[in-house]
């Protein structure tokens, strides 16, 4: 079985980010960049496949961007991704354009699996996933906490909701992104690390996939949120219980 | 908060322990004294640290100096109702006769000082850390009066303590220059203004080299990173509060317990290296990130699993990073130099700044107030690289105090006290 799984560069989001003076891009000026989380647990969750499957499974790991994407793709490769895929891209893209690279790359490598993750940390679309499976027809399952091969190329996986926990059953192919709760990523072992710097990274242009751009949604401004708290040094607890009061009070 | 030109006795620069227990101590003796700090207190090395306390060291004058910072850590107990101190005992284990051999060493030269200790076999020490591999141990000695020193709860006390002693706290504000006329200081200069004092505490943790560059003065500290892991609670691992912390020098690393899980760190062979003035001037030790696949992150599972077999890249667990501040020696700076007058250091605590920072304020009050200390501060005088040829650029510094990290625990030791008999 083949699994892709993709890999999003993206800003550490605990960091203080910054503001291009045009306001359009964020300043990546020393900011450190890394594997998107909910990325990282679908590379995690195809590694669980791999250790626990019967059969051969080959993981490839998939990232579109610039060219230090290499770094987050290497990531991938030293927690256990077999090879990895690069499609170089410098600008902004939107949901719709990456799904239409993946899609192309799908084609070419015949995966039974993708798994991705459910959003990317700095956009937060959540749209990638969902508009893969309807350009490839696929089935999909997002917001995955569990997966569970079953017998006959099937797959049970749970996802969660605002209102619980919905069990869905899924045919392959298929597209599943991950949620928080599926699993906790490793940190690459030292050997594995050592084995990754020899995996290929494979660069393939989007011209070679036939893909050209189809933009549908623009940046057109960002701005940062307004955090002008205001702070106050209290005497003691009775004083506190009266702000709160006074504060429920009024809002 | 205005206070563009306002008139202190002290002013010391960076807010983490090592600052602030100096504030403390003295505002304790009526001192007029200001901590300035970048950031928040306490959000340099100081938010990042694990606390180890093992008081036996190579020296008599180090050792008594950690059982008087317990001491003192107690009395500040008492005053905030707090608990800094968890007593949990340590280990020292060999598993080489080399290490078995400083292990010998420790225990003779604990015993010829009354302090607490005493040596293990490897089924007493089984009994005492069921979680740890021990069948290849030749020798452990245990020090039942060790423990380690919870940093945010010493944090908060020095702080608390030092309100109640007059101590002025501002954060948020960066020290760009320590000013000073014809040698003598006059105070500071900062981003939202100047603050005068004729005496200027450079406290500053791994950035300190850099604030006594503004004074043209040469510091030789280095900022080195460090890594600890901590494994989430486990049913099947379970590590008791008052479980013992482990010193493993043989595989280069220490443990200790923290919240039903367990604490690894190590001191590798060849560190991450920093330069402070390359990095953000928001730059924020507490938001720093360690990769999935980092290099030094991987030594430290490796190193971990050898002694605690269940540990692998796979377990529940959350790796912390930050940096500390070395010296060539190990050493910290405490004390002043001959080029500026009223200009103190108080740095370079090597990894062990928490657990010396108690006493260190002491010193640091003496120092400033009588010239002079009833403790033995021979090893760590501000100026015992002054001037000396080896130790003046920064890429010496760095390489040098790199070599003391790397070779922390990868040398074997000899007590002073037993080498100096012979
Ligand atoms: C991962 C890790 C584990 C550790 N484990 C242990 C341990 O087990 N036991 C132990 O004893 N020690 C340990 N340490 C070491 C310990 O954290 C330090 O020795 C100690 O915190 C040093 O305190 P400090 O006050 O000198 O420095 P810091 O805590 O770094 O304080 C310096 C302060 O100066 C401020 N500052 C810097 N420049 C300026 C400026 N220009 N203007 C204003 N303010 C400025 C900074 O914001 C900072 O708050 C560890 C450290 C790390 C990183």
């Amino acid at each position: 079985m083949k699994i892709l799984v993709t890999c999003k560069r993206v800003p550490d989001p605990d960091q203080k980010i910054r503001l291009q003076a045009d306001s359009r891009e964020i300043d990546s000026e020393n900011l450190p960049y890394i594997l998107n989380p909910f990325d990282a647990i679908a590379v995690e969750e195809s590694l669980r496949i791999r250790e626990t499957h019967g059969e051969p499974v080959e993981i490839v790991a998939i990232g579109i961007g610039v060219e230090e994407c290499d770094k987050t793709l290497r990531t991938a490769l030293a927690m256990g991704a077999d090879r990895a895929v690069l499609i170089p891209w410098d600008s902004f893209l939107d949901p719709w354009n990456v799904s239409g690279i993946l899609e192309k790359i799908i084609q070419r490598e015949n995966p039974s699996l993708v798994l991705m993750g459910k959003q990317a940390v700095d956009g937060d679309s959540n749209q990638t996933g969902q508009m893969l499976a309807a350009r490839l027809g696929w089935a999909q399952a997002t917001f995955a906490s569990r997966i569970e091969f079953q017998s006959g190329g099937k797959l049970k996986v749970e996802r969660e909701t605002d209102s619980g926990i919905e069990t869905l059953g899924l045919n392959l192919p298929a597209i599943i992104t991950a949620d928080l709760r599926l699993n906790e990523p490793r940190y690459a072992s030292l050997p594995s690390i050592m084995k990754a710097r020899k995996k290929p990274i494979e660069r393939i242009e989007t011209s070679e996939l036939g893909w050209a751009p189809d933009p549908k949604v623009e940046i057109i401004n960002m701005s940062m949120p307004q955090t002008s708290r205001k702070k106050v040094r209290l005497t003691d607890i009775s004083d506190l219980v009266a702000r709160i009061k006074e504060a429920l009070k009024t809002n | 908060m205005q206070n563009k030109s306002k008139n202190f006795d002290v002013i010391v620069i960076g807010g983490g322990v090592a600052g602030l227990s100096t504030a403390l101590q003295l505002g304790r003796r009526g001192v007029k004294t200001l901590v300035v700090d970048r950031g928040a207190l306490g959000s340099g090395s100081t938010g990042r640290a694990a606390g180890l306390l093992g008081q036996l060291r190579g020296s008599i004058a180090a050792t008594s100096m950690l059982m008087d910072g317990v001491k003192i850590v107690q009395d500040l107990e008492a005053q905030c109702q707090c608990e800094i101190f968890v007593q949990t005992g340590s280990l020292r284990i060999a598993e080489t006769t080399e290490r078995a051999g400083e292990i010998r060493d420790l225990v003779a030269m604990g015993k010829s000082i009354q302090f607490p200790i005493e040596t293990l076999d490897a089924k007493q020490v089984a009994e005492l850390l069921p979680y740890m591999k021990t069948d290849d141990l030749l020798d452990a000695c245990y020090c039942p009066t060790d423990g380690h020193l919870q940093p945010a709860e010493l944090t908060s006390a020095y702080i608390k303590a030092g309100r109640q002693a007059g101590v002025e706290y501002k954060t948020n504000c960066r020290v760009d220059s320590i000013l000073n006329e014809k040698g003598k200081i006059t105070g500071v200069q900062t981003e939202q203004g100047i603050s005068h004092s004729p005496i200027v505490v450079n406290a500053a943790g791994p950035w300190s080299y850099l604030t006594a560059g503004s004074g043209d003065v040469i510091l030789p500290t280095a900022s080195i990173g460090h890594y600890y892991l901590t494994t989430r609670p486990d049913p099947e691992q379970t590590v008791d509060r008052k479980s013992p912390a482990v010193r493993d020098r043989h595989h280069r690393i220490y443990s200790r317990p923290e919240s039903g899980g367990l604490i690894v760190g190590m001191y590798e062979a060849e560190p991450v290296e920093y330069d402070m003035e390359r990095l953000p001037d928001d730059f924020d030790m507490s938001l720093m990130k360690v990769a999935r696949d980092d290099f030094n992150a991987a030594l430290l599972i490796h190193a971990a699993q050898q002694r605690f077999p269940w540990i692998n890249e796979r377990t529940p667990m959350t790796l912390t990073t930050g940096i500390m501040t070395f010296t060539p020696d190990g050493k910290p700076f405490c004390g002043k130099m001959d080029n500026l007058e009223g200009l103190f250091h108080c740095t370079g605590f090597s990894g062990h700044g928490i657990v010396q920072s108690p006493v260190v304020g002491v010193i640091m009050a003496d120092l400033i107030l009588d010239g002079s200390t009833k403790y033995d501060i021979e090893a760590m005088e501000a100026d015992r690289y002054y001037e000396l040829p080896g130790f003046q650029t920064r890429s010496e510094i760095k390489s040098k105090c790199a070599a003391m990290y790397g070779s922390y625990y990868g040398r074997v030791e000899r007590p002073e006290i037993l080498s100096d008999s012979e």
